[in-house]
C-alpha cells in the first residue's frame, strides 16, 4: 500500500499516442530469474543427495500434478499483480465455486462442452466484476476480500452446504486423461505458461499491462485506461480459478465450498517466490511457474522426509518472507 | 475540511449502526434482552480488538494481513501458559504479540517492503508456528476455572469486554492527544509529507504494527481461555469481519483517516447483524454472506459517496469514452 518510488518508463509531457511496440520496459534486473531458477534446481538438488525416492519419474510427476493446480491458478494471477492490483483473495472461492456449478451441469446432462463453456464464462464474469470496482478506484484486497466471502457464502447457500456430485464419468476425461502419460491438469499448465508469457511479452495488451503496472501516473496521462486493463486482468485470474475448479471437480468427481482451503495461500506464495513485483510492472509467467514447482517440490520432499504440517507451512512462510524481502532489496538496488 | 467529512462518516455510521439495532430490536423480542446484549458484547470483545488491529495498520496506509494467524500463536501460547495464572498469561501473551508486531514493523520499514506481502508471508509462517508450538491438536487449559474466569457475567459485561473497553480507550486517547498517535494519521494521509515535514517513519510504523501485533495476541488470548482451548487452525477467517467491522466504522481504506469511535461502532454493528441472524438460528455460512456482502456494499458506499475523486474518475472515463467515440479509432 505505500507508494514505492515509480520507475520512470516514459518521459512526462509525452503525447497522448504512444507507440507500444518501441517504449523502453521497466529494466529488468537479471539477478531475479537466476535467484528463482537456482532456487529450485537447489531444493531439487538437495532431495536428490539426501531423499532417493524424491527424484524419481513417479514422484516427478505427482510434484508436476500438485504443481500444476498452483500453477495454472498462479498464471492468472500474475496478470493481476503484474497491472499493480496486488493479489486477490477470493481465487479460492471463485475454483470452489466452478467446481460446484460444473458438477451441477454436468449431473443435470447439460453436457460436458456446455458445462465447460458456461463455467468457464461465469468465471471470467466473476472476475470481470471484481475488476470493475477495483478499476472504480476500491482496494483490490478488501474487494477481493468480500467478494470470496460473498462466493463463499452463495454457494453454501445454493448447495445448502452439501457436496454436489458430477453423478456421472461423462467428464471424467478432463480430470483423469492422460495423453502421453502427462496428466491433462499439467498440459494445461504447460500451454498457459507459454501462451500467457507470449500475451505478456508479445501483445499490445501485456506491453499495456506491464506499463501501467510500472507507472500508473504515466501510463494514464499517456491515455492507458487503467480501468480495462484491471478489469481485463482480474478477468484472466478469475478465468484461472474457473479452470483449476472444472479440472479438480472432474477429477474427483464432485464440487463442495471448501474444496481449495490452501488455494488463495499457495498461489500467492507462488507469485511471490517467482519474484514478481508486488508494486507492479514487473513479473514473468516462467519464473511464476517455476515459482509453483518450488512450492509444490518443496511442500512432496518434505512430506516424503517425513515432516509434520506445522513443520512445511513454517518453511514456505519463511520462504515467502525471504523471497520477497530479497527481490524487493535487489529491486531497489538496480534502480 | 477533514474534520467536517469524518464528523458527516461518523453520523452516517453511527446511523445505522442504530438502524441494525433497531431493526432486530423491533422485529425479534429476543434481541433487546440483557442475556443477548451481553452475548453480543461478548462477540464485540474479540472483534473490536481485531477491527482495531487492522484498523489502526489502514489508518497508517499499511495492511496486516497476519492478525488471524497471530491470534492463533497467542491462542496457543495463553492456554499453555494458563499454569501461571490468567493475569500473568494474557499479559505475557500481549507482550509476545507486541514484540513480534514490533519487530514486523522495524523490518518493514528497513526492507521498505510493502506490508502486504511481508505481512502475507508472516501469515503463512505463524500458522505454521501455531501447529509446531500445539504438536498439531488443540491444546486445552490444565483448569477450567480460569474459563470462568474470563466469561463471567457482570451485568452485561465480562472481563473480556471490559479489557476491549479498556484497550479501546486507551488506544483513543493515544492516537488524539499524542503525538505518535497524530503521525500514525500522518503517514497514512500523506506519506510523502509527513516525512518531508519531520516525521520519523520508524517510529509511527514500530508504533503501528507493535499494536497490532499487541492486539492480535490479546483477542486470540482471552478468547482461547474463554473457551478454555485453543485449535492451531483457529481464527483462520478473523481477516474478513475485522476489515469489514473497521471500514463499516468509517476507516479509510485509502489511510489517513478513521477512529477508535468508529471501529468501535462499526464492530458493534456488525455484531448486531450476526446476533440477529444467529437468533433466526441462520448457519454459518449465511452470516459468511451477509459479512462479505456488507463489506462490498462498504466498498461501493465508499466510492459513491465518501470519495469525491471517483465520481470525478468516472466523468474523465465518460468524457474520455465520448471522445473515442468522436475520434472512432482504436488506440
Amino acid at each position: 500500500m505505500r507508494e514505492e518510488l515509480a520507475h520512470p518508463t516514459v518521459p512526462s509531457g509525452a503525447p497522448a499516442e504512444i507507440d507500444l511496440a518501441n517504449v523502453d520496459l521497466p529494466e529488468r534486473n537479471w539477478r531475479i530469474p537466476v535467484i528463482v531458477a537456482v532456487a529450485v534446481v537447489a531444493m531439487v538438488a538437495v532431495g536428490w543427495i539426501t531423499t532417493p525416492r524424491f527424484v524419481t519419474v513417479d514422484n516427478a510427476l505427482i510434484v508436476i500434478r500438485s504443481a500444476s493446480i498452483i500453477g495454472i491458478v498462479a498464471i492468472g494471477l500474475t496478470f493481476v499483480t503484474i497491472s499493480g492490483n496486488f493479489f486477490s483473495l477470493s481465487i479460492g472461492e471463485t475454483a470452489s465455486f466452478s467446481a460446484i456449478v460444473f458438477s451441477f451441469m454436468i449431473s443435470n446432462d447439460w453436457g460436458v462442452a456446455a458445462a465447460v463453456v458456461l463455467t468457464l464464462s461465469l468465471a471470467i464474469a466473476l472476475g470481470m466484476l471484481q475488476g470493475a470496482v477495483v478499476a472504480a478506484g476500491a482496494n483490490p484486497i478488501i474487494t477481493t476480500l468480500g467478494a470470496g466471502a460473498a462466493l463463499f457464502g452463495l454457494a453454501a447457500v445454493l448447495t445448502d452446504n452439501k457436496t454436489m456430485r458430477t453423478g456421472s464419468d461423462v467428464a471424467d476425461w478432463i480430470g483423469q486423461g492422460r495423453p502421453f502419460g502427462i496428466p491433462n491438469q499439467t498440459w494445461a499448465f504447460v500451454l498457459l505458461t507459454v501462451v500467457a508469457s507470449l500475451v505478456l511479452v508479445k501483445t499490445p495488451f501485456g506491453r499495456r499491462l506491464t506499463l501501467v503496472g510500472s507507472n500508473a501516473a504515466t501510463a494514464t496521462s499517456a491515455g492507458l485506461r487503467r480501468g480495462t486493463i484491471a478489469i481485463a486482468a482480474f478477468a484472466i485470474a478469475s478465468l484461472g480459478a474457473g479452470l483449476a475448479g472444472m479440472f479438480t471437480a472432474a477429477q474427483v468427481g464432485q464440487g463442495i465450498t471448501d474444496q481449495f482451503p490452501e488455494l488463495n495461500i499457495n498461489a500467492i506464495a507462488a507469485v511471490l517466490v517467482g519474484g514478481t513485483a508486488i508494486t507492479g510492472g514487473d513479473g514473468s509467467m516462467v519464473r511464476t511457474a517455476l515459482g509453483a514447482v518450488f512450492i509444490a517440490g518443496l511442500d512432496n520432499l518434505l512430506v516424503i522426509r517425513g515432516y509434520s504440517y506445522g513443520v512445511r507451512v513454517a518453511i514456505v512462510g519463511f520462504a515467502v518472507l525471504v523471497g520477497v524481502s530479497l527481490f524487493t532489496v535487489l529491486r531497489r538496488k538496480s534502480v | 475540511m477533514p474534520r467536517i467529512r469524518i464528523g458527516r462518516v461518523m453520523a452516517s455510521r453511527l446511523l445505522l449502526a442504530v438502524a441494525v439495532f433497531g431493526y432486530f430490536a423491533i422485529t425479534d423480542d429476543r434481541f433487546f434482552t440483557t442475556n443477548n446484549v451481553f452475548t453480543i458484547f461478548e462477540g464485540f470483545a474479540q472483534l473490536g480488538l481485531a477491527a482495531l488491529a487492522i484498523g489502526l495498520t489502514i489508518i497508517a496506509g499499511e495492511l496486516d494481513l497476519s492478525v488471524g494467524s497471530a491470534a492463533a500463536v497467542g491462542g496457543i501460547l495463553a492456554v499453555t501458559w494458563a499454569g501461571f495464572g490468567l493475569v500473568p498469561a494474557v499479559l505475557l501473551v500481549t507482550l509476545v504479540g507486541a514484540a513480534y508486531g514490533a519487530l514486523q514493523g522495524y523490518l518493514i520499514h528497513r526492507l521498505r517492503i510493502a506490508s502486504i506481502v511481508f505481512t502475507l508471508g508472516t501469515l503463512i509462517a505463524l500458522r505454521g508456528i501455531a501447529f509446531l508450538i500445539s504438536n498439531e491438536d488443540t491444546v486445552v487449559v490444565p483448569d477450567f476455572d480460569i474459563a470462568k474466569l474470563v466469561k463471567q457475567q457482570i451485568w452485561i459485561f465480562s472481563p473480556f469486554s471490559l479489557v476491549t473497553l479498556a484497550v479501546l480507550i486507551a488506544t483513543a486517547i493515544l492516537l488524539r492527544y499524542s503525538r505518535w498517535g497524530r503521525e500514525i494519521y500522518a503517514i497514512g494521509g500523506g506519506r510523502a509529507e509527513a516525512v518531508a515535514a519531520g516525521v520519523p517513519l520508524w517510529r509511527p510504523l514500530v508504533l503501528t504494527f507493535m499494536l497490532s501485533g499487541a492486539m492480535a495476541g490479546l483477542t486470540g488470548a482471552l478468547t482461547s481461555l474463554k473457551s478454555g482451548s485453543a485449535a492451531p487452525g483457529g481464527f483462520a477467517d478473523l481477516l474478513l469481519p475485522a476489515a469489514t467491522a473497521a471500514l463499516i466504522g468509517g476507516v479509510a481504506i485509502t489511510g489517513g483517516s478513521g477512529s477508535v469511535l468508529g471501529i468501535a461502532v462499526g464492530s458493534l454493528t456488525l455484531r448486531f447483524l450476526i446476533s440477529g441472524l444467529s437468533l433466526r438460528a441462520a448457519p454459518f455460512y449465511v452470516l459468511t454472506l451477509a459479512t462479505g456482502v456488507l463489506l462490498l456494499l462498504v466498498i461501493l458506499l465508499e466510492l459513491l459517496v465518501d470519495r469525491p475523486e471517483a465520481r470525478q474518475r468516472f466523468r474523465d472515463w465518460r468524457a474520455r469514452r465520448g471522445k473515442e467515440v468522436a475520434r472512432a479509432e482504436p488506440v
